[in-house]
C-alpha cells in the first residue's frame, strides 16, 4: 500500500514562501514523477513527505494515517538520493543491509535480502567492493538496492539520474520504469528533465514557484497543456507560442503550435519564414525559421530527412486541429 | 637526456642543503656518542676538547643505559605522549560535534576555543602549575579549602550532620610531587593541545556529506548510529594525522617538565639529554641517539596506522 495524500501543505524559508499550500493526492501503485525547472520547490516537496523538512502547516497522509509528526525513518519511505549518498566506509553488502541492520534484524535475514536485491540489480559482483570502487551507474543501483530491502510503501527518487551520462541515463531510467511495472510500488519521481517525466509517469504533477499547475497523465499534458507554461514546458523540441494579430485570427490572445504540427512547403503556406540552422538527426529534421514576424524563432520538425539550407525561404503551415489557444491569463481555451 | 639533466641540477642546491642540514648535526651526535667530550673536568683537561684520541667506543651508552633516569625517561615519555593523545582525541572529538551544530555566539565560541593553542607552553606550564594546581595559592587549593568547609558546615546540620560528618576532610593533590608531576604535564599539554584536534577534526566535519546522513536518517539509524556509522569513519584520517603530527611534537616536551617539577620523577628522554648536556655531551649525545632510534620506532607505528585509515 503506498497512497499518499497532501493536505494544504506549505513551506517557507523564514519570510520566503516557497510552497503556498498545496492538495495533491497520489494513487497507490502510481508512478508520480513532480517536474519543474529548478527552483520551483519540487525537492522541498519530496523532502517534506519524506519527513527530511518540516512543514510550515497543512498535513500529509500516507494510507490514511496522519505521518506529519511521525519521524522519517517511520514513515515506511524509502528515497534515492541525487549524489547516491552511499556510505563510503562500508561495503555494497554493508551499505544495501544497513537499514534492515539498523531494524536490528538478524544477520541470516540480512543477508538473504541483500543477495536477493542484489541478484535483481545486477551487483551480485560487486558486494564486497566500496562504493568509491564504481562506476556511477553501479552507484545509483546500490542506492535503489538499500531502497528496495526496506520493503517500502513507497520510493522516493531525487532526481537520481542526473549525474550520470546520457546514455546511461536511458537505460537506468528504463530499468526504474520495470522495477515499477514489476513491483506495483508506489514511486514518486523528482526531476527538471521533461523527457524523464514523459517516458516515465503515470501522473505528472508541473510546478512552478511552488505552484501545482497542471496534474495530469503524460499525454494529457501533451494533447491538453492547461496553461502557456505547461504548454512550453512539455514536449521537446519547445511549442512555438506567440501572440499578437496572428493569434487573434485564432480567436486567442496567445496560441502555440508544436514543432511537429507544422506542414513545411519550400512553395506556398500561411507564413513565410527564412531557415536558420536546420538541425539533421536522421530520423528527424528540426527547422529553426526566422523572420516570420511571429515570433524570435519558430521551431519545426519533419519527419525524415529534408534537404534545406541556411537562408533558404520557407512555408509553414500550422494544422489547425493541433492549435492551442490560451487567453490573456495564459490559460487554456477549449 | 639533457632535459632529464636541468631539473636536476637546479633541484640539487636545495637537496644539498637539506641534507647537509640532517646529516652534519646527526653526524656529529654520533661522533660525540663514541668520545668521551665534558665542558669541565678539572683533572683530565682533555676531555674538554672533542678528539678521536679520547675514543670510548660504547662507553657512553652503557653509561646512559646503566644510569637509573634511563628506563624512567622512555616510560615516561611514552606514558605521556600516549595520555595526552588519547585525552586530546577523545576530547577533540567531543567538543568539535559539539560545536559542529549551529547555535548563536558560535563564532565567539570557536575562536575562545582555540585559543590556548596559541599560549606559549613555558607560560602555560606556569600558569597551570602556580594558578591553577597549586594546592594552596591555586583554583585546586581553593576548591579544596571551599569544599571542606562546605562539609564543615554541612556537619552542624541537626538531622543529616551525623551523616557528613562521616565524611573524610580533603586533601589538596601536591602536582609537583614525584607520582603526580606527569600527571600535571599531561593535564596541561592536553588542555593546550586539545584545539588544534578539535580545529582539524571540526573541518573535518563540516566537509561531512549531508546526504548520507539524511539517508541514514530515512534508513533508521540513532544518532549514535550516525556516528558510529559515518561520522567516526569519516574522521578516521583527520584522527590518524592529529595523532602523528601530536606524536612529534610531544615526544619533545621539555619546558613544561623544567617548570612543573624540573624533571624529579619525571624526566622524559629530551628532559634526560638536557641534564646530561650540563657537562657530559657524550652521554647526551649517545641519549640523543637512543632518542632518534624511539622517535623512529613510534614514527613507524603511527605511519602504519594512518596508512591503513589512508588505504581504506
Amino acid at each position: 500500500m503506498g497512497r499518499i495524500v497532501l493536505d494544504q501543505v506549505s513551506k517557507s524559508f523564514g519570510d520566503v514562501e516557497v510552497i503556498p499550500p498545496l492538495n495533491l493526492t497520489i494513487e497507490d501503485g502510481e508512478f508520480a514523477v513532480f517536474v519543474g525547472p529548478s527552483g520551483c520547490g519540487k525537492s522541498t516537496l519530496l523532502r517534506m513527505i519524506a519527513g527530511l523538512e518540516e512543514l510550515t502547516s497543512g498535513s500529509i497522509a500516507i494510507d490514511d494515517q496522519d505521518v506529519t509528526a511521525v519521524p522519517p525513518s517511520k514513515r515506511g519511505l524509502a528515497m534515492v538520493f541525487q549524489s547516491y549518498a552511499l556510505y563510503p566506509h562500508m561495503t555494497v553488502r554493508k551499505n544495501i543491509g544497513f537499514p534492515l541492520r539498523m531494524e536490528k534484524m538478524p544477520q541470516a535475514e540480512i543477508d538473504k535480502r541483500v543477495e536477493a536485491a542484489a541478484l535483481s540489480l545486477n551487483l551480485t559482483d560487486y558486494l564486497d567492493r566500496k562504493p568509491g570502487q564504481l562506476s556511477g551507474g553501479q552507484r545509483q543501483r546500490v542506492a535503489i538496492g538499500r531502497a528496495i530491502v526496506r520493503d517500502p510503501s513507497a520510493f522516493l527518487f531525487d532526481e537520481p539520474l542526473s549525474n550520470l551520462d546520457a546514455a546511461l541515463r536511458v537505460g537506468m531510467r528504463l530499468e526504474i520504469s520495470e522495477m515499477h511495472e514489476r513491483m506495483k510500488t508506489t514511486m514518486i519521481y523528482v526531476t527538471h528533465d521533461q523527457v524523464e517525466a514523459m517516458t516515465m509517469a503515470n501522473k505528472i504533477v508541473v510546478l512552478q514557484a511552488g505552484v501545482i499547475e497542471q496534474i495530469g497523465s503524460p499525454l494529457d499534458l501533451y494533447h491538453k497543456p492547461q496553461n502557456v507554461f505547461v504548454a512550453g514546458f512539455i514536449g521537446s523540441p519547445k511549442m512555438n507560442i506567440f501572440s499578437g494579430p496572428e493569434a487573434e485570427k485564432f480567436g486567442a490572445h496567445t496560441i502555440g503550435i508544436r514543432p511537429e504540427h507544422t506542414d513545411v512547403s519550400m512553395t506556398s503556406g500561411t507564413w513565410i519564414g527564412r531557415v536558420g540552422v536546420a538541425e539533421h538527426l536522421g530520423s528527424d529534421t528540426f527547422i529553426h525559421v526566422h523572420d516570420t514576424g511571429l515570433a524570435g524563432m519558430i521551431t519545426v520538425r519533419i519527419t525524415g530527412d529534408v534537404s534545406v539550407k541556411h537562408g533558404d525561404t520557407i512555408y509553414l503551415t500550422p494544422q489547425a486541429e493541433q492549435i492551442h489557444k490560451f487567453d490573456a491569463a495564459g490559460m487554456r481555451i477549449e | 637526456m639533457s632535459d632529464r639533466k636541468l631539473p636536476r641540477l637546479l633541484q640539487t642546491p636545495a637537496v644539498l642543503l637539506l641534507l647537509v642540514w640532517m646529516l652534519v648535526p646527526l653526524g656529529m651526535t654520533l661522533y660525540f656518542s663514541f668520545i668521551r667530550y665534558v665542558l669541565n673536568n678539572l683533572r683530565r683537561p682533555e676531555w674538554t676538547t672533542p678528539s678521536p684520541s679520547n675514543w670510548r667506543g660504547f662507553g657512553n651508552y652503557e653509561f646512559v643505559l646503566n644510569s637509573k633516569d634511563f628506563l624512567l625517561a622512555i616510560q615516561n615519555s611514552l606514558f605521556i605522549v600516549c595520555s595526552i593523545l588519547f585525552l586530546t582525541i577523545i576530547l577533540g572529538i567531543l567538543i568539535a560535534v559539539l560545536i559542529n551544530k549551529s547555535f548563536p555566539g558560535q563564532g565567539i565560541v570557536r575562536v575562545l576555543l582555540i585559543s590556548p593553542f596559541f599560549v606559549m607552553p613555558a607560560v602555560n606550564a606556569v600558569l597551570w602549575i602556580n594558578m591553577i594546581l597549586d594546592p594552596v595559592l591555586g583554583l585546586q587549593g581553593i576548591a579544596v579549602a571551599g569544599l571542606n568547609d562546605l562539609i564543615e558546615g554541612l556537619r552542624q546540620m541537626p538531622v543529616l550532620g551525623g551523616f557528613f560528618s562521616l565524611w573524610p576532610q580533603f586533601e589538596p593533590i601536591s602536582f609537583r610531587a614525584t607520582q603526580t608531576s606527569a600527571i600535571a604535564v599531561i593535564m596541561m599539554v592536553t588542555w593546550q593541545w586539545t584545539p588544534f584536534a578539535v580545529l582539524i577534526l571540526m573541518t573535518s566535519l563540516q566537509s561531512e556529506d549531508q546526504q548520507q546522513k539524511e539517508a541514514a536518517v530515512l534508513d533508521g539509524a540513532s544518532t549514535w548510529s550516525q556516528f558510529r556509522f559515518l561520522t567516526l569513519p569519516h574522521l578516521g584520517r583527520p584522527i590518524a594525522i592529529v595523532v602523528m603530527i601530536q606524536a612529534i611534537f610531544h615526544l619533545s616536551l621539555y619546558a613544561e617538565i623544567e617548570i612543573v617539577s624540573r624533571g624529579n620523577g619525571n624526566k622524559n628522554l629530551p628532559y634526560l639529554i638536557g641534564e646530561f648536556a650540563n657537562n657530559n655531551i657524550g652521554a647526551a649525545s649517545a641519549t640523543g641517539i637512543f632518542a632518534v632510534i624511539l622517535a623512529n620506532i613510534v614514527a613507524i607505528f603511527l605511519l602504519r596506522m594512518v596508512g591503513k585509515t589512508l588505504m581504506e
